[in-house]
């Protein structure tokens, strides 16, 4: 089984987000979010605070307009697809985003340049 | 001046329908018009953040519009308004509550205080020898236990940009008193009408005013555990916890939430009368907490689990 293995792509709808804990380390790391059409993949890592998960709720990452990716620990707003903090505490800086693929099948998986790299970060 | 504590928080927020749900789910008692209540009738009141009734945003992306604190008579919000009158404006609301505003910018107001008393003990430990344990025939714990029930608002920690000086205003203006402190961040303040380590810390950032977490006292550490055991089982996201705090030694497990702060559980506070000395410590985990605790959902071989557990 493809351990860095996401989702099907048409599973996220328009201003929809998803968690996932592709390095199987009991939280998610990771956050889709589909923003104008395109799916945004993100580290679940604010940068306000190093290393901060961000929903409040499983898959809770956005506002309720689903427009603004929110930081659930103090408030930070970033754009979904820039992934730039333009409210809140840390404002100015980034969230880190992921590359990813989809494949043939509609399948969505962590660029697989990736994959080494980021497992081996997640599971030190 | 003889203020009790924290009876209120109004939030102006961005989803009213998911703030409702989490303050539900963490325990509080929906008592209509947006108000959610501990056992004590202290409570959190959510509007949707363009609601007209509400006092202004305070910017920053601070969703906190107001803290209402009890005081113990009229005479002492009288006092309040006259000694704020000074130098800024007091307004009397209708509720017969009085609204001002501090010097870091929070919106704060003052009002006979409505605590209920409660009654009732709290988690008693069988420990040999104590003078007071539980009767026997009572378990200590109940793994059906219906809905666990915070009893009473606790404090809030607001992030201000010059601890010094929102500090001398809570000691000077309203006679709070500073219990133990965290150098070159902030002061744990105790106001004159309580004995509970503190109703408000701060912590001074120089560029962000908004709220780092509030918090309601629960009956004690099992009901922490429980109530945050069944938050992290329904979806909710853990951030700190749980572990137990060195300085006011409160249990605590702190939540991500919709009102751009985290939410703590906290049990079992220290309480301090006026012949506490203030400690200081440097900021830091091995200050913060004086243990964390971590879960571990297989903890035997068996049926469904690995060879040795999940201790791989």
């Amino acid at each position: 089984m493809d351990a860095l293995h996401l989702c099907r792509a048409d599973a996220i709808g328009e201003g929809r987000s998803r968690g996932f804990d592709p390095h199987g380390i009991g939280s998610d790391t990771v956050f889709l979010v589909r923003f104008r059409g395109q799916l945004h993949a993100w580290r679940d890592a604010c940068p306000h605070v190093d290393g901060a998960p961000m929903a409040w709720r499983k898959d809770a990452y956005l506002n309720a307009a689903g427009t603004r990716i929110t930081c659930h620990a103090h408030g930070a707003q970033f754009e979904p697809d820039t992934g730039a903090c333009i409210a809140g505490p840390c404002t100015g800086r980034s969230l880190q985003r992921v590359a990813i693929e989809i494949d043939a099948h509609g399948e969505v998986h962590v660029a697989a340049h990736l994959r080494a790299e980021e497992t081996e970060k997640w599971q030190r | 001046m003889k203020i009790t504590g924290i009876e209120t928080l109004v939030f102006g927020v961005d989803d009213v329908a998911a703030a409702a749900t989490y303050l539900t789910d963490y325990g509080l008692l929906p008592a209509g018009g947006g108000r959610y209540e501990a056992l004590d009738g202290t409570g959190v009141v959510v509007a949707r953040a363009d609601d007209p009734a509400l006092p202004a945003a305070m910017g920053g992306g601070c969703l906190l519009r107001r803290t209402v604190m009890g005081v113990a008579d009229a005479a002492t919000v009288d006092a309040i308004a006259a000694e704020l009158g000074r130098d800024r404006e007091v307004r009397r609301l209708p509720d017969g509550s009085i609204d001002s505003v501090d010097d870091a910018g929070f919106r704060i107001g003052f009002q006979v205080s409505v605590r209920r008393p409660l009654s009732g003990l709290g988690e008693l430990s069988n420990a040999p020898g104590a003078p007071i344990q539980r009767a026997a025939n009572r378990p200590g714990v109940d793994a059906a236990a219906p809905q666990i029930r915070p009893r009473s608002l606790s404090h809030i920690v607001y992030f201000v940009p010059d601890a010094a000086r929102a500090e001398a205003f809570y000691v000077e203006r309203l006679g709070f008193r500073c219990t133990d402190r965290f150098t070159g961040v902030g002061p744990f303040l105790q106001p004159a009408g309580t004995l509970d380590h503190h109703t408000h810390f701060l912590i001074g950032t120089p560029h962000v005013k908004g709220v780092e977490h509030f918090t309601f006292h629960f009956g004690g550490p099992t009901e922490v555990l429980q109530n945050g055991s069944r938050f992290v089982d329904m979806g909710y996201q853990a951030f700190w916890g749980p572990g137990r705090h060195i300085l006011g030694s409160n249990w605590f497990w702190y939540f991500n939430s919709p009102f751009a702060c985290h939410v703590e559980m906290d049990a079992d506070m220290d309480l301090h009368d006026a012949t506490w000395r203030p400690r200081e410590l440097p900021l830091g985990a091995d200050n913060s907490q004086a243990f964390l605790l971590r879960s571990r959902r297989k903890w035997m071989p068996g049926p469904g689990a690995p060879e040795a557990g999940d201790y791989a």
